[in-house]
């Protein structure tokens, strides 16, 4: 596999969990947020551990001392270390019309204080931030020592005019504060079996599952959408398959997760941005019976990171939960964490589950020159 | 997302005309009132009239064009909201009841200034308790 940059030697990637894979379980009152916590640590799903502030934190952005105190003492009892804290740039908060430059960089400010506060040495922000905005928050990220890593999710992909856009601004910016968190999503290879099993569920035909795969299988021949057009073209293929196999309450489904989700770029992509990632969305939908990810490819994005010397933590994030009320979700994520440690060693290096080591890579992967 | 819970199974409560149950945000991550665009809610096919509507939640009550404005108060993904409305329920019966939603979603901008919306409904079976004291 190609690689850019040879001389620092194999990477190795922080074996970690984003709470988001946990949604159900936390939004169904299962677990609390302190014993979702600990059941990572207990379950070994760290070290790594990122957390949505919305989700999490009642009333983030703003956190008390005595609770940034607390969180602070509980990861550190549990062995695990903080890598992103996912923050959302809220835009559309108001009704009548966005948020102008100057409130979103006030409303972006406090979530990146709360991540510092919080000790997380990385926030995870989304595509609708502009270069501008990228620009503009550079110092403040560098102020309160937070690097900003802009998620590359489907439909977006590394090679896309908006992330290239993005890049070329981090480029000449120069700040070690500003990148990419790479989401596995973006380069995936085909419609998650998990899905079909659930709209078999639903009562959908053969006929028509075979149709949704044979559509998306031929997009990903296509390779990734080349702008919101096509995109929005291939959404519409998506809902008129639907109607026309008499199932239209399944359309809108299908087009989101199909384009929105199952992202058809190939993994070498990820090469156009790699000097700039700074995290990772280990994306996946499920484990199959062989235990294996049968439609996100794993192993090459495993490799294609140790080729390429990263050093910086991997959060599995299973997204599989929208639709498999089947299966439990940890047992889901332990299955594929394993494919990585596997992945990892078939590259000649290892995943890092000590949390010392694991805090000491994550401190000198940030802190590296971006392009070095 | 997770319309499944919007409904609260067993929180149907009747006090003289109006009717009220508890629901859940079908969605992963807190969103504040103005994000808490419409909702409706219908009882054995009688859907409470709109202006009737109220949305209870942090302890404050708001009328729908309240929310609108309202970037305070934020709806928490594991807190209960109560929605209610003008449906007399006297009997101590079974009804199936419905609840439709429509969200913005603040972060997912689908155009130069418009914002992603979500509608999501549920609908459950259950008994209604009557004169009880809505908490959330």
């Amino acid at each position: 596999m190609t690689t850019l940059r040879q001389a620092q030697g194999p990477g190795t990637p922080i074996q970690g969990v984003t709470l988001y894979s946990f949604t159900r379980a936390f939004h169904g009152r299962e677990y609390d947020l302190e014993g979702l916590i600990r059941k990572v640590a207990a379950e070994g799903y760290g070290p790594g551990l990122e957390i949505i502030g919305f989700s999490s934190f009642r009333g983030f952005p703003s956190i008390e001392d005595s609770y940034a105190g607390w969180f602070r003492d509980l990861v550190v009892e549990l062995g695990l270390v903080t890598t992103s804290l996912a923050v959302n740039a809220d835009i559309g908060i108001h009704r009548d019309r966005l948020l102008t430059q100057d409130e979103l960089i006030d409303y972006m400010t406090l979530q990146i204080k709360a991540a510092a506060k919080l000790g997380f040495p990385i926030a995870r922000v989304q595509i609708s931030i502009t270069p501008d905005s990228m620009q503009a928050l550079a110092p403040i990220a560098e102020e309160h020592g937070v690097t900003l890593a802009l998620e590359v999710h489907a439909d977006q992909y590394a090679s896309h005019p908006r992330i290239l856009a993005l890049r070329d601004r981090f480029e000449q910016v120069g700040s070690p504060f500003l990148g990419f968190t790479m989401d596995w999503g973006a380069t995936v290879t085909g419609f998650a079996p998990s899905l079909i099993e659930a709209y078999r569920r639903r009562g959908a035909s053969e006929d028509l599952l075979a149709q949704v795969t044979g559509l998306w299988n031929e997009f990903y021949e296509q390779g990734p959408p080349a702008d919101q057009a096509e995109h929005g073209q291939r959404f519409g293929r998506f809902i008129g398959l639907a109607a026309q196999n008499g199932r239209p309450d399944l359309g809108i489904d299908f087009g989101i997760n199909g384009t929105g989700l199952f992202g058809p770029a190939r993994v070498d992509d990820w090469l156009e941005i790699m000097p700039w990632i700074r995290h990772v969305h280990g994306k996946f939908f499920g484990i199959d019976e062989n235990g294996e990810e049968p439609s996100v490819p794993v192993r090459d994005l495993i490799r294609l990171l140790v080729e390429n010397g990263y050093s910086g933590a991997i959060s599995s994030e299973y997204e599989g939960w929208h639709w498999n009320h089947w299966q439990s979700p940890f047992e889901i994520i332990a299955g594929e964490q394993a494919v990585q440690r596997s992945a990892a060693a078939d590259a000649g290096s290892r995943m890092i589950t000590d949390a010392a080591e694991a805090r000491s890579l994550l401190h000198a992967h940030l802190a590296q020159p971006v392009r070095g | 997302m997770i319309p499944d819970r919007i409904i609260e199974q067993g929180t149907l409560t009747a006090d003289g005309p109006r009717t009220a149950v508890e629901v859940r945000l079908p969605w992963y991550r807190a969103l504040p009132g103005s994000c808490i665009a419409g909702a409706k809610l219908t009882v054995d096919g009688a859907e409470a009239p709109a202006e009737s509507l109220r949305w209870r939640m942090n302890g404050r009550e708001f009328r729908f064009d309240e929310l609108v404005t309202e970037a305070d108060e934020w709806w928490f993904p594991t807190d209960s909201a109560v929605l209610s409305g003008e449906i007399p329920l006297s009997d101590e019966a079974e009804h199936e009841v419905r609840v439709d939603l429509i969200l913005y979603i603040p972060y997912i901008i689908i155009g130069d200034d418009e914002t992603l919306h979500i509608e999501e409904h549920d609908t459950k079976t259950m008994t209604v308790r009557q004169g009880t004291e809505v908490a959330a």
